[in-house]
């Protein structure tokens, strides 16, 4: 949730709804138009400096029981400080954090991390060298001998994995199968939180997403509410129920995936998030006039001289499309291919004369097209836009 | 705190008796002695400790595992073993020829091990760049790879220059008179005199120009291996024409340096027969040298835990300055250690005075590094997350430590606890000076012995003195070999 009002939030204020910003204040369940489940952990403006270097400044966050929230941002975003904050590993400088309604850090409190009921899975997965895969899921259960190692195979059962792994070294296992440990090893404790901290970076491309299905799965079933730290946008896009978009020490935008995506509040985010086309635009009305012709915009906080931001995908290549452009040239990627576009500028008619302020377009885009025959150097091609757009201030 | 000592001894003495004490020609003679044996040793121990490794590393030689293992070997023989070997061969060596020959062949291996180390780790593709540039073998050899030896062979000359100003029994078995010796001799004269701390100062002023000239050699270089991926193994030059002069070198140095002490070691063993392992003295010197081995070991790997705790996981200020003492302090040669802390006690803490308290306590100053540079390597192997998992499986945090960091630190602590014992075993002269009166170690007991020229009956002490010594130089080897990566 961000602090600063943005014009084009839109829905994604209701996620973040607003709650009293008064420290201490008592009321502990806060009804959101999207669900009816209390928030389960609050963050409630937490600043944290290191050395002089301010890296939270001031993050407020709400994550609903047995949700899944990604905090995405670029690095040294100080998305990692939070979740170490959460975590119980280091205390917020000031501000808030409460636990199924108990503050476990305050301005008079802090519960250290080992009595706070939370699952950590580090990034590469922190598994203790000495000890057996089964020692290392029992580490933290307060049983022995029989009771324990049944517990353990339920655990390794839980994330997938055959019970016969007890037995094997961490060394012995793959990186996927380290966090699958991992996280059976943090889901001993039933914890009520679950905290996982670039988990799968250190996997390469084709493990990372079947781990990310597997313990995606695993958390689902096990209903318990988890915060992911990420730098990959995709990651957080298909992994989470709600995304939190931090930059430069505050969550710049909180949502559902597809909200943050398709309504970013922000150019900085709308980048971050994925390709975007960003181009001069003038409002009149709910119309954005552009070198794509006019895109419908909701709800245009202003009017005049914009910036428009769309999707490459909801700019199709179609034979009877309104637009032309001509091709410059492409990057072919195998199953799709980059086409860069030059457009024609803003078309301007009879019946709308040319304002003196307005941008003249003709920018050249990016946009991927399945068919690389289509798309030869010097090609004219005619576009059609999908959906809507959404509208940032001008800025030169 | 030996340092402090000097500088409150330079100070008492007040300027006019320094002046009198340091400026007189016997002083110009000790000067004169140390700084040749310096000068001429550590050059010939560094050709042939990079030729060694060169040779064992780089090249086609035939049987280079057997040699890498045989050039390392000479580190398990104590030098003033290996010079009453040398007095056994030749029994009119001296002077500044016989200090050279008995230090070369007693330290080289100082150097042969760090460099060896590096080599076997240097990534291959900057030789095999350097050649695709038009470089022959030689000047690749001079221009790519020497470069990069330069800190563990400069670390290495360090260690053989700190080992001669230190070393006495080697010395004084051959009536070579270094500082060191001097200091001994004045001591055993004279008993805390003046004329004992004027040198010793005189001694440390060295050191601490030695470590000094290390550092500027060190500079602020740093050899990176940019982007990762798997490293090929070196390509092996071949030798021809050269294998037959190769091999001969190496055998030279090897009879030299093991084939001498062992001959004349064995020589004596079989004239003495059975009779001279029968003495008593002998299994009480061994239970002795265990005893403060295994003490002095775990007193010195205990204190140095903490402060390697804070080096590794709370650098700052504080870990920086004790870190640079402990240099220091490790630098200073056990005579002047083991002054200071005879001042000490007899002024301040007579109780203690001549008990084997104090005696562990100088064990611990003088091989603190050994345990410190073992126990980094191995707390920063442990990552600080595997302490917070645990924190966030629900142990507090000092369990957390003592179940994972302390665990897996241990190995390491082990190791470095093994290298303090082998220093302990092989220490004379701290231990003649402060070892409680009737201590008898394997190393005074053999000292005692060769000095009374009864080569026979000190024969089963350096024997007993090298076996114990060798698992630890293996497992030193070892070690450099795989730390040369980090």
């Amino acid at each position: 949730m961000t602090t600063q009002p943005h014009p084009s939030r839109g829905t994604s204020a209701a996620a973040s709804a607003a709650r009293p910003a008064v420290p201490g204040s008592d009321s502990r369940t806060f009804v959101h138009d999207s669900s009816d489940v209390a928030d389960h952990l609050q963050i409630t403006g937490v600043h944290k400096s290191f050395g002089g270097t301010e890296v939270l400044k001031g993050v407020n966050l709400d994550v609903a029981q047995g949700r899944t929230t990604a905090i995405v941002g670029p690095s040294g975003s100080g998305k990692t400080t939070l979740l170490r904050l959460i975590a119980g590993f280091s205390a917020p400088d000031s501000g808030r954090i409460a636990l199924g309604g108990a503050e476990v850090a305050g301005p008079d409190k802090w519960l250290p991390a080992h009595k706070r009921s939370v699952g950590y899975v580090a990034q590469d997965g922190a598994l203790f060298p000495h000890l057996s895969v089964g020692a290392n899921i029992a580490f933290g259960l307060p049983l022995r001998g029989k009771a324990a190692s049944l517990r353990v195979g339920e655990l390794l059962e839980m994330v997938s994995m055959d019970r016969s792994y007890a037995k094997r070294r961490p060394h012995q296992l793959s990186g996927g199968q380290q966090q699958r440990v991992a996280l059976a090893r943090a889901l001993a404790r039933q914890p009520e939180l679950m905290l996982l901290d670039e988990p799968f970076s250190a996997l390469d491309a084709g493990l990372r997403v079947a781990t990310r299905k597997a313990v995606s799965d695993t958390l689902e079933q096990a209903g318990v509410t988890t915060i992911l730290v990420t730098h990959d946008q995709a990651e957080a896009l298909s992994f989470a129920d709600q995304v939190a978009v931090m930059r430069d020490g505050k969550l710049a935008q909180t949502g559902s995936p597809f909200v943050v995506y398709t309504r970013p509040a922000d150019r900085a985010t709308a980048e971050f998030l994925g390709d975007a086309v960003i181009l001069e635009a003038w409002m009149e009305g709910s119309l954005a006039l552009c070198s794509l012709g006019g895109i419908p915009v909701r709800r245009p906080p202003v009017q005049g001289k914009v910036h428009i931001m769309l999707r490459p995908e909801q700019i199709r290549i179609s034979s009877g499309g309104p637009i032309r452009g001509t091709v410059v040239d492409t990057d072919y990627f195998g199953p799709e291919t980059t086409v860069r576009i030059k457009l024609e500028p803003i078309l301007v008619d009879a019946e709308h004369p040319r304002d003196p302020h307005q941008p003249v377009g003709g920018e050249t885009i990016n946009i991927r097209h399945w068919n690389a025959m289509l798309a030869r150097p010097g090609t004219q091609l005619s576009l059609k836009v999908v959906g809507e757009g959404v509208i940032f201030p001008w800025q030169d | 705190m030996p340092l402090g000592y000097v500088v409150a001894a330079t100070v008492n003495a007040g300027w006019d008796t320094i002046v009198e004490l340091v400026f007189r020609p016997r002083v110009g003679e000790l000067l004169l002695n140390t700084l040749a044996l310096v000068l001429i040793t550590v050059p010939l121990c560094v050709v042939i400790g990079i030729g060694g490794a060169w040779l064992v590393e780089r090249t086609r030689l035939a049987g280079h595992k057997a040699w890498s293992v045989l050039l390392a070997a000479p580190l398990a023989i104590p030098a003033f073993v290996n010079s009453y070997a040398w007095v056994s061969a030749i029994p009119s060596l001296g002077g500044i020829f016989g200090g050279v020959l008995i230090s070369v062949l007693s330290y080289f291996p100082l150097v042969y091990i760090p460099v060896a180390a590096v080599l076997s780790r240097l990534d291959p593709a900057l030789e095999q760049s350097a050649a695709s540039l038009g470089l022959g073998p030689w000047r690749v050899f001079f221009r790519v790879v020497l470069p990069q030896l330069r800190l563990s062979a400069a670390g290495g000359a360090l260690l053989v220059s700190l080992h001669l100003l230190a070393e006495y029994g080697a010395f004084a078995m051959i009536t070579f008179d270094t500082f060191t010796t001097a200091i001994y001799d004045q001591f055993r004269s004279t008993f805390n005199g003046a004329a004992a701390n004027m040198l010793a100062s005189v001694l440390v002023m060295f050191c601490l120009l030695l470590l000094l000239a290390e550092s500027r050699t060190r500079g602020s270089a740093r050899y990176a291996r940019v982007g990762a991926g798997v490293q090929s193994n070196p390509q092996r030059l071949r030798l021809g024409m050269w294998q037959l002069p190769a091999q001969l070198a190496l055998t030279g140095v090897t009879v030299l340096a093991l084939g001498v002490p062992f001959w004349h070691v064995g020589r004596w063993l079989v004239a003495g027969g059975a009779a001279i392992w029968e003495r008593e003295d002998l299994l009480q010197a061994l239970l002795q040298t265990l005893g403060y081995g295994l003490a002095g070991a775990a007193v010195t790997t205990v204190l140095a835990f903490p402060l390697a705790y804070l080096v590794i996981r709370h650098p700052g200020p504080v870990s920086k300055v004790l870190e640079a003492a402990n240099y220091i302090s490790s630098s200073m040669p056990g005579i002047v250690v083991a002054l200071a802390l005879v001042t000490i006690t007899v002024h301040n803490l007579p109780a203690i005075y001549q008990t084997s308290i104090v005696l562990v306590a100088a064990y611990a100053l003088l091989f603190m590094p050994r345990a410190l540079v073992n126990l980094r390597a191995g707390l920063a192997q442990v990552p600080p997350t595997l302490d917070e998992a645990a924190q966030a499986l629900g142990k507090p945090p000092l369990v957390a430590f003592l179940k994972v960091t302390l665990r897996l630190a241990a190995p390491a602590a082990a190791g470095g606890a093994a290298l303090v014992f082998l220093g302990i075993v092989n220490e004379l002269t701290a231990t003649l000076l402060l070892a409680p009166n009737g201590t008898r170690t394997l190393a005074t007991q053999f000292w005692s012995m060769s000095s009374e020229i009864d080569y026979m009956g000190a024969a089963p002490y350096a024997l007993l003195m090298i076996v114990l010594s060798a698992p630890m130089t293996y497992l030193l080897f070892v070690q450099s070999k795989k730390a040369a990566g980090q």
